[in-house]
């Protein structure tokens, strides 16, 4: 049906036309990184490529040395220079059904461009280079642009540059209305307010935007909505996934990811805090309590799960998890096998599981668990404190005792005796209060390490051979040791010479703003990963960030304070044409609100959102026996008073069924790491913002706020509405619309205003400008 | 993805009208307003697929969780009679895994049920399944069945996903994502529950769309309030309240979209429209009203009380209107103590509705293109986990039994063998992605060529297995 509205021939201008495909060969060197490498990782790497299992007739391409040799056919695939005399150039464009590569049953083919392109480059000298994520981030100069007017801060050079190499040219500055909407989404995940659109408009500094920067970046919304994205990352949970999915007290380490971004812990610090703050000298219970990071591994528990083989599924879990988020690799892959793009071999896998392998794991059945922290409520820490002074005292005064000459023997027996009553009564009072304490899961080394073996195809149960705790060759800077533990894990990640980190975080940094990242697959940067759009913005964001310190703040205020960040969101026509996915950046891409934001921003538009302090969890209305239903154990009691309304990041997390508000508008369930959320527009959406009981209440609660503002007439009341919700004025073609809409309804009595306005507010909540950062 | 299998998705699927809103978006705005102006022709869906002239359009899986028993319904195993309670041969016990439960030797445990030869085909069954016995010519039985653990929610993941942990997508979702909808005003993949609570979980996974969109999730069904979650209008607003709303909406929605010419506003104009037409379609589907007594009778089923007989009537009205993937749970198959009632309590509860669904499908010519699947995330152990009256079965991933019935199936054969306990299978095993590829083939679908980029890698339901069962292809 949808060709049916596309003649194939239209298609084909379209295709043609548009300018995506690659510019036509001509002499001018070709770049392996960019245009030959992703060829042979997709169509040749799987079977002549790093993992050895897999290699067929002892050819690997991805290695220049081993690809220039005879293989063990004695044919040479590649003779530098010599493209005629080389067998890959032979076998790709050989018609034989036999003999072309890649063989028919791989259903993996090249086209004809690429062909001539692997042809051209070897009659070129088949220069390999390597993967440009593998190497450091070259510190590139500013390019030279046409407009050089336009850029506001250095980032913008290089969007310009790039757009201007494509023909293209930037969109106009947003409007401020639109500005000041966009940047409060993105900064706090919630709409400006009236008197914040109106004393931005009103300020005609030329700081006036960046002072709005400053303000929202100083505030904790700004934390919780970046705490929002980690948590994604972090597969932060209340709950411990598979099937009984039972609750734990993890929250302390989301308020910890809060506060830390708060004040800008720097990343480096933030990274070895969360992966290794255990193993710090004598670390804060702050630091104990950012490990809670791998803790949100998925533990089962139940009497039916082998301990050890779901223990070691967390430990793999671990790996992966730290692979994406600072590496951007799919360590995954290793797992089983060699990585089939990769150099990241089994071994190597087990390298780096062989250092998360060391964590404390006790327990069988239901009890399976690790190490806890007991953390006190403040009422608990003052009386235990009271009691730690108690003892002191009466341990000094009973050394005191044991020390007094001359005193009668029975005398000092039965003081004593009574002394030692008060202790033991006060030593058991401290370990109850400890008990009653939060438990919370931190990580622990075990004192005597365990040996990591590979696990052959995967299975635990198939020892290999045994393996020491170590990282993949190519990222081992020169002779330096290779980590053996978390923490030296940890510093090795932000020494600031892994080509990768910085990278891959800033990247997502980037994503959070216009919803893909230079790179868009946040979650690999090897081989078949993405190119990046922008590679020399890319290593100049990553530079920057290890410059400034790691400083979080500083990247994310550079990027919304560009020119870039401030385009308008309209697509030309041609642009839309030619550049279908927006990767060149002639206008801000507009970015569908995350499931957090679509909650909140309804609870703020109608009055209802609260803050409280209550770092703990909380349970907005879920549909009755919502749970009880699938079978899932527990209750869900609603939460009280203003508890109902706080915002969405604090949303009880269950793994096994997600909250289905925050399901059904694509929040991820975090069973495991999310580096970046589909966003979907779909029926069951609509009905969830249309029907939900907790929209239908800020519908109503909006309405009863526009009736309660003191405003003249509806006019007044529709201005008010719009600018509440959108951060602009109707214009007139929309004021008449509502104001129609109102009309149109059977003359209301006072009784019938609310919903009336109800109904409007509805309409309001529901438009796609109000669902959308514009 | 590359930039044109970014453009030809987008072209087949959400934002094919909104390449460009005016001219062309109005037309298909027109058309999407009143769907008999589309051509019959799948919506959404990949324009490879089908690879081939499909057998099946549509699957019906009536998922029995907890793990039926295998060597009590189809699979008679008189050696296991004679030798009962005898500790369990030491051979067995070679390449399996640690039972679920029990710990010790147990002891061999024959089933107390007889199994009789049924129709012309001679598909035997126990004595718990008289109704499917009437329609055994239809079935297709596979005894060598196996998987990979015997943990509930990972085997009920790897009968959906293929794999253990639910990060992947299902089945349903990947048969949304390659072939798309055939009903504009339903779902692709709708999933009803029923059955005793045994303290297993549904979990979300078991429906979900991994990494595909989300569009492509399995959509809930639930018994008690409106079918379907946040389907009513809140009370006090009537459907033509909401059609004034929805009118003003997309108004302001096709301004917006006129304005800034972003493809995702047409494409969140349909969401609206869908979901406004979807009010009306699921209750009517839901309403049992316009179905003769005697339909329910045949089923079993009681218009209103939900019941596993209910919704095999309700997945028939559901294939008849189109929908690609309808999934069943009866749940309390999981009998580790007191099999006999358990099994009997279920047997009575599923057998009959079963069978009805078989038939009602023939009737009406839904059969041949329908592909009904009657299975466990594992079966059960040949040996007691419990001694005395209340005895019971444990896990056993080993082997076990399912059916599949229409949809281009072979009818009327028995397929594989196990041992002489129905511990291990003996031959022509069938793996779980075996059975993935079966049922992707007979959907026109080459297991190896449905694949999904995420992070650098091409997945498929299948892995890097899975084997088209040839032999049992009508």
């Amino acid at each position: 049906m949808a060709f049916s509205l596309w003649p194939a021939s239209s298609l084909v201008f379209l295709l043609t036309f548009c300018g995506w495909l690659p510019q036509a060969i001509s002499g001018a060197a070709i770049d392996f990184n960019r245009e030959i490498r992703p060829i042979l990782s997709d169509a040749c790497f799987p079977c002549h490529g790093p993992d050895a299992s897999a290699r067929k007739a002892g050819l690997r391409l991805d290695l220049r040395a081993v690809a220039v040799q005879p293989a063990e056919s004695g044919e040479v695939a590649i003779r530098p220079n010599q493209a005629a005399q080389s067998e890959l150039v032979r076998r790709i464009f050989s018609e034989d059904r036999d003999e072309v590569m890649p063989p028919r049953k791989s259903h993996r083919s090249i086209s004809l461009r690429q062909k001539e392109l692997l042809r051209d480059w070897i009659n070129q000298g088949a220069p390999y280079a390597e993967h440009w994520s593998f190497l450091p981030p070259k510190p590139a100069a500013l390019p030279a642009v046409q407009r050089p007017d336009w850029p506001r801060n250095p980032l913008d050079f290089f969007t310009l540059a790039r757009m201007e190499a494509e023909g293209m040219s930037p969109a106009p500055e947003a409007a401020k209305s639109t500005l000041i909407r966009r940047v409060t989404l993105d900064l706090t995940g919630l709409p400006a307010t009236i008197s914040e659109v109106r004393d931005f408009l009103a300020d005609s500094s030329d700081q006036a935007y960046e002072r709005v920067v400053d303000r929202l970046m100083a505030t904790r919304d700004y934390a919780e909505r970046r705490a929002q994205d980690w948590l994604d990352l972090a597969r932060y949970a209340d709950t411990r996934g598979f099937s009984d999915d039972t609750a734990r007290s993890i929250w302390p380490y989301r308020d910890w990811v809060i506060r830390a971004l708060q004040r800008n812990q720097p990343f480096d610090q933030f990274t070895i805090e969360q992966l290794a703050g255990d193993l710090l000298p004598q670390p804060t219970t702050d630091q104990l309590i950012a490990t809670g990071f791998h803790r949100n591994a998925p533990q089962a528990k139940g009497q039916t799960y082998p301990s050890e083989e779901y223990r070691l599924k967390s430990v793999v879990d671990r790996v992966n998890t730290t692979a994406t988020v600072w590496l951007g690799l799919t360590m995954g892959c290793a797992e089983c096998h060699d990585h089939k793009f990769d150099p990241i071999s089994q071994a190597d896998f087990y390298g780096t599981f062989a250092i998360f392998n060391q964590i404390e794991h006790s327990g069988e059945g239901f009890a399976q668990g690790g190490p806890h922290l007991s953390i006190p409520s403040p009422e608990q820490a003052k009386q235990k404190a009271e009691a730690q002074a108690k003892l002191a005292a009466l341990q000094a005064s009973k050394a005191l005792l044991q020390t007094q000459p001359g005193k009668d023997a029975l005398a000092q027996s039965a003081e004593a005796i009574s002394l030692e009553k008060e202790l033991a009564a006060l030593i058991k009072q401290i370990n109850q209060v400890e008990k009653a304490g939060i438990h919370f899961p931190v990580m622990r080394e075990r004192s005597i390490a365990r040996d990591t073996f590979i696990h052959l195809r995967g299975n635990f149960l198939t020892r290999g051979a045994k393996v020491a705790p170590g990282i993949p060759g190519f990222l081992r800077a020169g002779d330096a040791e290779a980590p053996r533990n978390r923490l030296d894990y940890a510093r090795w990640l932000v020494s600031g010479k892994n080509p990768l980190v910085a990278r891959v975080v800033v990247n997502r940094f980037w994503q959070s703003y216009f919803g893909f990242g230079l790179v868009r697959t946040p979650g690999d940067f090897g081989l078949q990963g993405e190119w990046p759009t922008h590679p020399e913005l890319l290593d100049w964001l990553a530079s920057e960030f290890v410059r400034s310190g790691w400083d979080m703040k500083a990247v994310h205020r550079l990027i919304v304070s560009s020119a870039t960040y401030r385009q308008s969101a309209v697509r030309r026509p041609e642009d839309a044409l030619r550049d279908v996915q927006n990767r060149w950046l002639s206008s801000m891409p507009r970015v569908r609100l995350p499931a957090e934001q679509i909650r909140d921003q309804a609870l703020a538009v109608s009055g209802l959102l609260k803050q409280t302090s209550n770092p703990k969890s909380f349970f907005p209305p879920q549909p009755s026996n919502y749970w009880e239903d699938r079978d899932l154990p527990g209750k869900w009691t609603i939460s009280a008073g203003d508890e109902l309304h706080r915002k969405s990041l604090f949303i009880y997390w269950r793994r096994m069924a997600l909250h289905p508000t925050m399901e059904l508008l694509d929040a991820p369930s975090r069973a495991s790491c999310t580096p970046r959320r589909n966003s979907a527009n779909i029926p069951t959406q609509a009905l969830v913002t249309l029907n939900d009981p907790i929209f239908v209440e800020a519908a109503k609660a909006f309405a009863q706020r526009i009736l309660d503002a003191g405003l003249a007439d509806d006019r007044a009341r529709m201005d008010w509405a719009f600018q509440t919700c959108l951060s602009r004025h109707p214009e007139p073609a929309e004021r008449d619309q509502f104001l129609a809409f109102l009309e149109r309804q059977a003359k209301p009595s006072p009784t019938d205003l609310p919903a009336l306005w109800a109904s409007v507010a509805t309409i309001l909540l529901n438009l796609d400008e109000t669902l959308t950062r514009p | 993805m590359n930039d044109a299998q970014a453009f030809l998705g987008a072209q087949s699927r959400r934002n094919f009208l909104g390449r460009s809103l005016t001219g062309l978006g109005t037309l298909a705005l027109a058309s999407l307003l009143n769907p008999n102006l589309l051509a019959s022709e799948s919506l959404g869906g990949l324009s490879a697929f089908p690879q081939f002239t499909a057998k099946a359009k549509r699957v019906i899986f009536l998922f029995m969780a907890g793990g039926p028993s295998q060597v009590d319904l189809f699979d008679p195993k008189p050696k296991l009679n004679l030798l009962e309670g005898q500790p369990i041969p030491a051979e067995l016990l070679k390449n399996h895994q640690q039972f679920a439960l029990i710990r010790g030797t147990p002891s061999l445990r024959g089933s107390p049920y007889r199994f009789q030869p049924h129709g012309k085909s001679g598909i035997i069954l126990s004595e718990l399944l008289p109704h499917l016995a009437k329609v055994a010519d239809e079935l297709t039985v596979i005894r060598s069945m196996h998987t990979e653990t015997n943990v509930h929610d990972p085997a009920v993941n790897f009968m959906n996903c293929g794999t253990l942990l639910g990060d992947r997508p299902t089945l349903g979702a990947w048969l949304s994502y390659g072939l798309g909808s055939e009903n504009q005003d339903l779902p692709a993949y709708l999933v009803l529950t029923s059955g005793a609570s045994d303290g297993q979980p549904l979990l979300q996974s078991f429906w979900g769309s991994g990494f595909l969109d989300s569009r492509h999730a399995g959509v809930p069904f639930r018994n008690s309030g409106a079918p379907v979650l946040h389907l009513a209008n809140p009370s006090g607003v009537s459907p033509a309240d909401r059609r004034r709303e929805l009118d003003l909406i997309q108004w302001m929605n096709r301004r917006q979209g006129d304005a800034l010419n972003d493809p995702e506003i047409a494409s969140r104009i349909a969401a609206y429209e869908m979901a406004f037409r979807m009010q009306a379609s699921v209750p009517a589907l839901a309403d049992l009203q316009d179905e003769p007594d005697a339909m329910l009778q045949m089923y079993g089923a009681d218009r209103s009380r939900p019941s596993f007989a209910r919704n095999c009537l309700l997945a028939r009205r559901l294939v008849e209107r189109g929908v690609r993937f309808v999934q069943l749970y009866d749940r309390g198959w999981d009998s580790h103590t007191d099999i006999d009632r358990e099994h009997r309590r279920q047997c009575l509860a599923a057998d009959q509705p079963a069978a009805a669904l078989i038939t009602d499908l023939k009737q009406r010519g839904l059969l041949e293109d329908t592909l009904v699947i009657w299975g466990g995330e594992f079966g059960r152990t040949p040996v007691a986990q419990v001694a005395g009256k209340t005895w019971g079965r444990d896990h056993h991933p080993h082997a076990f039994t399912i059916w599949m019935a229409g949809g281009g199936m072979k009818p009327g054969v028995t397929w594989g063998a196990t041992d002489d306990f129905g511990y291990h299978p003996v031959e022509n095993h069938v793996h779980v992605h075996d059975l993935h590829a079966t049922v992707l083939h007979q959907m026109g679908i080459d297991h190896q060529r449905l694949t999904f980029r995420s992070q650098g890698r091409d997945f498929r339901l299948t892995d890097v297995r899975g084997k088209v069962i040839k032999e049992l292809l009508a």
